[in-house]
């Protein structure tokens, strides 16, 4: 079997002998409680002392031996998931690398991401909670069974039918999971959605008067989970219950078979008690298929966005972004820069489409010159983050064509194209790592001075300049947290910093109030044809969904979401000195 | 950290019953764990001593059907407890959030956090970590008990020891405290991460470093490994600690029954009932440590809550219960702001100083710079924020913001959020705002489903449905800000004959940066900047 279509509760050689531990640990404890019964029975039989004392010292190495192996057995089965768990992030990491941005979905990618890195940690947490209990349960019984049987037969036949009913109800159990977990899963994620809308967006919802109407919405989703709930436990409890059942049914049958059996009294208790300290490993089992289901839910997320194919291919390697994608080409294709940042933009009827099924931009033609800036505005759904996502080369246009500088974009390097755009979008993520590292990822030989102007550019400065260290600060999660305006520049200084010809921006804006919205935006525009150090001069066009200070752009451009209609760039409806007719050369650099 | 936190139970009412149930199920299971030792021990007798088995089985089946169901009820009432208790905490959280201004509500990252994975932490919490706290209250003080009465030397043994538990692990917690706050420290930013990195994945990808970090995922993911058994390593070995502690004093029980059986000072069933008596004192109590650390999350998230609950309300009322509407305010109301000052919370620059109003009875339109403080006006006056200084005296209100909201769902249902209204009233209304041709063209109409965020529609068609809702309302004071802000000329020369309209019937305040508006205005309001010179506002009657 190879890696990819093992199960999730495959166990690895590490948790292979984790388990082969707790099953020693789990029989000693079975163990302890047999040979204490036969002590007792064989005490009352008045012996000489010194015969009760190989009793004594198997009761005390047995009761020794459980904490023992079960703390081997925790250490082995822990080091061997966290091993487990760090080749799967890598793997995981490495195959999110091609499929970013396009293929996280188009809106709260991070939300996605944050779900990819959960959903591995519970598949993971199969091993421990999963496979270890069930092969520690296996292998004591597996003992019990075989000793069982060396004492009486009929007592082992009792044994392995328990075990058998044991393995029943386990299968019974991972099914009703398996069964009702979704619907659980589905009824969480509503109670999460509308909370989440209730708590961020109190303030409008009492504005127009729907708060109750809101509450209503929260009452019905929580009635849901609590059915949900309801029934998945349901599962549960019957899987509890049958456990105990099977085991009291298991002491009376040995009970009635050991009375008549011809062997001594001492070992007539042990075989009673034994089914009763098989109790005790089984229970485990009822949290342990519920572990399965949930990381057999996890795992099978996992695999269909990794399994997804990229939204992009280089045409150059005829391969599908992966590694070219990636490589550190920033310094390498400088050269191309200069094509660009003087060629300007041709889409010539582009259409594109994120999952191959419905359009998502209609035909569309756009000419943008190079150094000037461009609001795209249109309505929820007319294809405008599409667009976007083609000229940023993170997905390839269905038909149409795409030329940068005369060249056709798709003919470029996958590498090469991308090295030319820097894009901002709505969430910009701040590493949790210093303010001066969170920039010059965009461009590793930026000195401090260019940093400096990078924040300045961004109307950072202030913020700079009350940091306790500076640039050394530490920002993101751990260290000084960020305003969203805040943020929202952060991302617009490390795109200004990369130096990058044409800056593409996806509602940077879109989470901020109006005035700081405004104001981030004024400080964008100003960075409008501004001559990079190869010459070119610099492009930006925002994808803006409310007018926020789309004035403030030399064009404004609508698209359209009808298929017949193609995107013509609309008579710019605000009124103001910076605006210009389509076509017009570029202003020199401001 | 408490064991149990009663404030709960106060908080949310909801509370009790799952909790009740839980306590009562967890001794029930107590009783019945014990009278299974009896019975056990009167087979193992019955066998040995070849006598009738039929009345010790009876019993023993017996007692594992009722442990069987109570083991499903168990399973079942924390199940419903856990959701219950989550439930009843996020609905009271929200509502009191609901209650409150913009400014005593905690910033919406840590709102949403709280409402959402907050909340829902607590229920493992209810769920698990509350059922084994009521078995450890209950099994363990039935057991001494029990033993007490049938062999009070093991019961002596029992209690001499089992108080080393605690104590033991509280030992092993101190000596360890300082090291395993280090790593905890050390191990949340390794853990951290790996979430970071991913997180950070479309930036790094856009500028071109995402594949350098493979090999760094590798690294810290291996460190996070050996920092993690580091810690685990602890806390397994103090868990063994505490395990073998337990097992040393069960033997001991074991031993000295054994001996006095041997004496013949004992009979063989009341040893038997000792020796399976005594574990149930200890293994309770070692499990609540171990579904502690489970239900920590659960408790850190139940203590932030119950903060927020606790946290004094605001210093006035909002205005809609100050001020309900009623004849006191005239035929349409009257709005009234006396010397308003206001700063956003840990602000001490105001955005709005001083500022005195009256807008009665149809429109006054608002104009200002960006910045101005026009739309924290329209806040002060729906009671959304609430003034530093002076008093604002408002009916409640019907707020069109800039962004309003229009829920996931129907056309009806976004036109309905707040006030019931008919399909006729519905289609009046698009009328009014003339959006009905475009709500007539979508497929099914008023039942037409916006989608996310009212996706499809452009931000003019918003705009007017918003305006549709606010034709709708009853409410006799109308607040809007910008409401043409996304119109052409002829749309928003259209609008603003609706706004004149609509202000035959009511008060409207209306924020706006352009000039439709103004010539219908019966009053205009001109706010500057607090810092600019002169007056900060400037009122200027107009007559149609």
């Amino acid at each position: 079997m190879s890696a990819d279509t093992r199960p999730v509760w495959w166990p690895t050689a590490g948790t292979l002998r984790g388990g082969l531990l707790g099953g020693i640990a789990t029989a000693s404890g079975m163990a302890l409680t047999a040979t204490s019964g036969w002590l007792i029975v064989r005490a009352a039989e008045r012996p000489v002392i010194l015969t009760l004392l190989t009793a004594i010292v198997m009761v005390r190495a047995f009761g020794m031996a459980r904490p023992v192996f079960r703390y081997w057995e925790r250490l082995v089965s822990h080091d061997a998931a966290l091993r487990l768990l760090a080749d799967r992030r890598t793997r995981a990491y490495e195959g999110l690398i091609p499929l970013t941005p396009a293929r996280l979905g188009r809106r709260r990618r991070a939300d996605v991401l944050t779900g990819v890195v959960d959903d591995l940690t519970d598949a993971v947490d199969a091993q421990v909670r999963v496979t270890v209990p069930v092969l520690s349960t296996a292998v004591a019984g597996g003992i019990v069974i075989a000793l069982a049987m060396a004492l009486s037969m009929p007592v082992g036949l009792v044994m392995l039918a328990l075990g058998c009913v044991v393995v029943l109800v386990s299968a019974l159990a991972a099914a009703l999971e398996s069964r009702s977990l979704p619907e659980l899963l589905a009824a969480r994620a509503e109670v999460t959605r509308v909370s989440e809308l209730v708590s961020s967006q109190s303030g409008e919802l009492r504005a127009v008067g729907g708060w109750a109407t809101a509450m209503t919405w929260l009452d019905r989703a929580h009635d849901t989970l609590a059915r949900s709930t309801r029934r998945i436990s349901a599962g549960r409890s019957l899987a509890a219950s049958l456990y105990l059942v099977a085991v009291g049914a298991a002491v009376a049958v040995t009970a009635v078979i050991a009375r008549d059996l011809d062997v001594a009294t001492p070992v007539k208790a042990l075989l009673v008690l034994t089914p009763v300290a098989v109790s005790d490993a089984v229970t485990p089992l009822v949290d342990a298929m519920r572990a399965l289901a949930r990381a057999r839910g996890s795992e099978r997320r996992v695999d269909a966005l990794l399994g997804l194919s990229p939204a992009v291919v280089d045409r150059t390697t005829e391969t599908a972004a992966d590694t070219a994608a990636d490589t550190d080409v920033t310094v390498a294709a400088r050269p191309g820069a200069t094509a660009y940042g003087r060629g300007g933009i041709e889409l010539r009827d582009v259409t594109a489409s994120w999952t191959g099924g419905r359009t998502d931009l209609a035909p569309t033609d756009l000419v943008v010159e190079p150094g000037t800036s461009v609001a795209v505005t249109g309505a929820n759904g007319s294809g405008k983050s599409t667009l976007l996502a083609v000229l940023a080369r993170h997905l390839d246009p269905t038909s149409g064509t795409y030329h940068l500088g005369g060249t056709d974009a798709l003919d470029l390097p996958l590498a090469q194209a991308r090295s030319q755009v820097a894009v901002v979008d709505d969430e910009t993520h701040v590493l949790a790592t210093s303010l001066r590292n969170n920039l010059v990822l965009a461009r590793p030989d930026a000195t401090d001075d260019a940093v400096d102007d990078a924040l300045a550019a961004a109307g950072l400065t202030d913020l700079r300049n009350s940091l306790p260290d500076g640039l050394d600060t530490t920002l993101g999660a751990g260290g000084r947290g960020l305003s969203g305006g805040e943020r929202a520049r952060l991302g617009i200084a490390r795109a200004h910093l990369s130096d990058r010809p044409l800056l593409l921006l996806d509602e940077p804006v879109a989470h901020l109030d109006p005035p700081t919205a405004r104001a981030v935006v004024e400080d964008l525009t100003s960075l409008t044809g501004r001559t990079g150090a190869d010459g070119g001069t610099r492009t930006v066009i925002m994808v803006t969904h409310r007018d926020d200070g789309a004035d403030l752009f030399d064009r404004v451009v609508e698209v359209r979401r009808r298929p017949s209609a193609t995107m013509t760039p609309t008579a710019v409806t605000q009124p103001g000195d910076r605006t210009h007719e389509t076509g017009r050369p570029p202003r020199p650099g401001r | 950290m408490k064991p149990f936190d009663p404030r709960l139970l106060r908080a949310v009412p909801a509370a009790r019953r799952p909790v009740g149930v839980l306590a009562a199920t967890g001794v029930l299971t107590g009783v019945a764990t014990i009278a299974t030792a009896f019975a056990l021990s009167a087979v193992v007798v019955a066998v040995v001593e070849r006598g009738d088995l039929t009345q010790p089985l009876v019993w023993l089946l017996a007692l594992f059907v009722a442990r069987a169901a109570l083991a499903a009820t168990t399973e079942w009432v924390g199940a419903w407890a856990g959701v219950s208790v989550s439930s009843a905490l996020r609905a009271s959280l929200l509502r009191a959030w609901g209650a409150r201004d913009a400014d005593s509500r905690p910033d919406p990252g840590t709102a949403v956090s709280l409402a959402t994975s907050g909340a829902a932490a607590v229920e493992p919490y209810a769920a698990r970590y509350l059922p084994t706290l009521v078995h450890a209250a209950v099994v363990p003080v039935l057991a001494v008990g029990t033993l007490v009465v049938v062999d009070w030397p093991s019961a002596l043994v029992v209690v001499l020891t089992l108080p080393l538990l605690p104590l033991f692990a509280a030992l092993i917690g101190r000596a360890t405290e300082e090291s395993t706050q280090r790593r905890w420290s050390a191990l949340a930013a390794l853990s951290g991460h790996f979430l970071d990195v991913v997180r950070g994945l479309p930036t790094l990808v856009t500028y071109g470093r995402a594949r350098r970090q493979v090999d760094t995922v590798r690294a810290v993911s291996d460190r996070h490994r050996r920092a993690t058994m580091e810690t685990l390593r602890i806390a397994f070995l103090s868990s063994a600690a505490l395990e073998l502690l337990a097992t040393i004093s069960v033997a001991i029980v074991a031993v000295t029954v054994g001996l006095r059986l041997s004496h013949g000072s004992m009979a063989l069933g009341a040893g038997l009932v000792a020796i399976l008596l005594a574990p149930e004192a200890y293994w309770p109590v070692r499990r609540v440590g171990a579904e502690y650390h489970s239900a920590a999350d659960g408790a850190v998230a139940l203590d932030a809550i119950l903060a927020e609950l606790d946290h004094p309300q605001p210093p006035s009322p909002s205005p809609a219960t100050l001020f309900p509407p009623n004849a006191a305010f005239g035929v349409g109301g009257e709005v009234r702001l006396e010397r308003v000052t206001y700063a956003y919370a840990g602000s001490t620059v105001p955005v709005t100083r001083d500022l005195s109003l009256v807008a009665g009875p149809r429109l006054t339109v608002v104009t200002g710079p960006s910045g101005g403080g026009k739309s924290t006006l329209l806040d002060l006056v729906a009671g959304l924020r609430v003034p530093t200084a002076g008093t604002v005296a408002a009916p409640r209100a019907h707020y069109v913001t800039q962004r309003p909201f229009l829920a996931t769902g129907s056309v009806r249902e976004a036109l309905t959020i707040g006030h019931p209204a008919t399909d006729e009233q519905l289609w009046e209304s698009l009328r009014a705002v003339g959006v009905d041709g475009v709500v007539a063209s979508l497929p099914g109409g008023l039942s037409a489903d916006l989608g996310d965020d009212g996706f499809g529609l452009s931000a003019g068609q918003r705009q007017r449905l918003a305006l549709a809702r606010a034709w709708l309302a009853p409410e006799t004071v109308l607040l809007l800000d910008e409401p043409t802000a996304h119109l052409d000329p002829d749309g928003a020369a259209h609008l603003a004959q609706v706004v004149a309209d609509l202000a035959e019937r009511r008060v409207v305040i209306a924020v706006t940066h352009r000039d439709e508006l103004l010539a219908h205005a019966d009053q205009h309001v001109v706010v500057r900047r607090p810092d600019a010179a002169g007056s900060p506002l400037d009122t200027e009657e107009s007559v149609r």
